[in-house]
């Protein structure tokens, strides 16, 4: 397989990172709506955690679907500069750890040598995003000042969250996106033909 | 004016205290720097004061939603002196207090100077400033303002995807249940479209002659002038002056160690 990326891999890196740097900025106003309900107990910044999955998500599809090495950082990082250009209030900065997190994501990948997108993969990409992205939030935010036990909870909630939502939806999504037949110019459009064929064969 | 600052300096200088602020605890260095990022707010920019509180006060709640936490659960090493008061079954000591203001006081720093940068940046202009001053690659840049040129087409649409659906008397789903559909009915077919285009654009910006070389020119050409070093100085200057008189009060605290003169 060819590992450099082509130009149409990197509009749809872009276009990908965009909608979803729009999607991820929704996704700041539910995890308000669930900080609001859990802050009266003194638990607001767990309600991120629990939907932090949702801002790894465009690792793993962008990675599922073009299968080469640099596109999950890539376009986490596309994703967190779109949302710093719409105006996002948490600035500059965010570029940073979109950074952070697609290191993170990519990490996964790399470990299989950019070779194994099986579904146990993806979701260990989500895991590895939620793990590497952790110690950075735990610098910035100041998590230092916080209890062992209310920090251990934030870490495992985070791990469960980057596995669900951005390994496991995720991979439904970019499915979802294949039967429409729009990526059969990609890696993942190929292999579902592959399947198809090898099916159809058996008859 | 801090308008006519170069983009991507702009973003250097702001993502710089946000770090660097990070190692302290106490309450006085935090407060330095918000005042400071209050006045190039107001004095240094010709933004909108209504829209700026419109955006501000709504996340200031989310800072005091953190100080509340940290109050709460505070580790042992910053929860000390006096207890205070107390609430249910916690005992809130003064230590906690002061770690919570601190903690509170650093994101409004991160809010104040988020917002200095979102209303006072022009969004192409900051893409080719990555490009000519980050050396963000062409392909990547164009790529991207072209995917953001997509987005204010999904409007129209959605609102196209929509009436094709009535049309044909198929409902719209409805509440929280009916996500998962919603999601199929709307969501796939939009980022379908928007694939579909983007492989176009590919294809047209490669026969017009796109190569994605580096030694190209450029229609609009960013620099990065003397006033660009000045506003990052300043921020810096500002930050060690923080750091300084909170040691001289003797309320320095770095990660939890109290650094005294």
């Amino acid at each position: 397989m060819r590992k450099s990326w082509r130009l149409k891999d990197i509009v749809l890196m872009s276009v990908l990172g965009v909608v979803f740097g729009f999607i991820y900025l929704g996704f700041f106003g539910v995890g308000k709506v669930l900080v609001a309900i859990l802050t009266p107990f003194g638990l607001g910044p767990i309600g991120y955690e629990l939907i932090y999955g949702i801002w790894f998500i465009v690792s793993i599809i962008a990675a599922y679907i073009i299968r080469k090495p640099g596109v999950a950082f890539t376009a986490e990082t596309i994703a967190a500069i779109t949302e710093v250009l719409v105006g996002s209030t948490s600035g500059p900065a965010l570029i940073l750890s979109g950074m952070v997190q697609g290191l993170g994501a990519e990490i996964a990948f790399a470990v299989t040598k950019w070779k194994n997108y099986q579904p146990r993969i993806l979701v260990f990409s989500g895991v590895s995003a939620a793990f590497i992205s952790f110690p950075y939030h735990f610098f910035v935010s100041g998590f230092h000042a916080y209890e062992s036990w209310l920090i251990m909870t934030m870490f495992v909630i985070r791990l469960l969250s980057g596995a669900i939502i951005a390994g496991y939806f995720g991979k439904i999504l970019a499915d979802q996106l294949a039967k429409t037949g729009v990526l059969n110019g990609y890696p993942i459009g190929k292999e579902i033909i592959a399947r198809h064929e090898k099916s159809s064969t058996n008859f | 004016m801090i308008h006519s600052l170069n983009p991507t300096m702009k973003a250097i200088t702001i993502i710089m205290p946000a770090i660097l602020l990070s190692f302290s605890f106490d309450i006085i260095t935090p407060a330095i720097m918000f005042i400071y990022i209050l006045i190039l707010t107001f004095f240094f920019s010709k933004l909108n004061i209504k829209k700026w509180l419109f955006y501000f006060i709504p996340m200031s709640f989310f800072a005091l939603g953190l100080a509340w936490m940290t109050m709460l659960y505070t580790d042992g090493r910053y929860a000390t002196g006096p207890i205070i008061f107390s609430f249910l079954s916690f005992d809130i000591r003064m230590g906690s207090i002061i770690v919570s203001i601190s903690l509170a006081l650093r994101s409004l720093c991160f809010i104040g100077l988020s917002l200095l940068f979102a209303f006072t940046t022009d969004p192409t202009k900051f893409m080719l400033s990555l490009m000519q001053q980050a050396r963000l690659s062409p392909k990547l840049t164009y790529g991207i303002l072209a995917g953001y040129r997509f987005v204010p087409t999904f409007r129209h649409e959605l609102d196209m995807l929509k009436k094709a659906h009535r049309i044909r008397g198929f409902g719209h789903a409805k509440g929280w249940r009916n996500l998962v559909e919603q999601m199929k009915q709307y969501f796939i077919p939009l980022l379908a479209g928007a694939i579909r285009k983007a492989e176009r654009v590919a294809i047209a910006m490669e026969s017009k002659g796109f190569t994605g070389s580096k030694e190209r020119t450029y229609y609009t050409v960013m620099k990065i002038k003397f006033t660009d070093y000045l506003f990052l100085s300043i921020m810096l200057i500002i930050l060690i002056i923080a750091y300084y008189v909170s040691y001289r009060l003797g309320t320095l605290n770095i990660f939890g160690h109290r650094i005294t003169p």
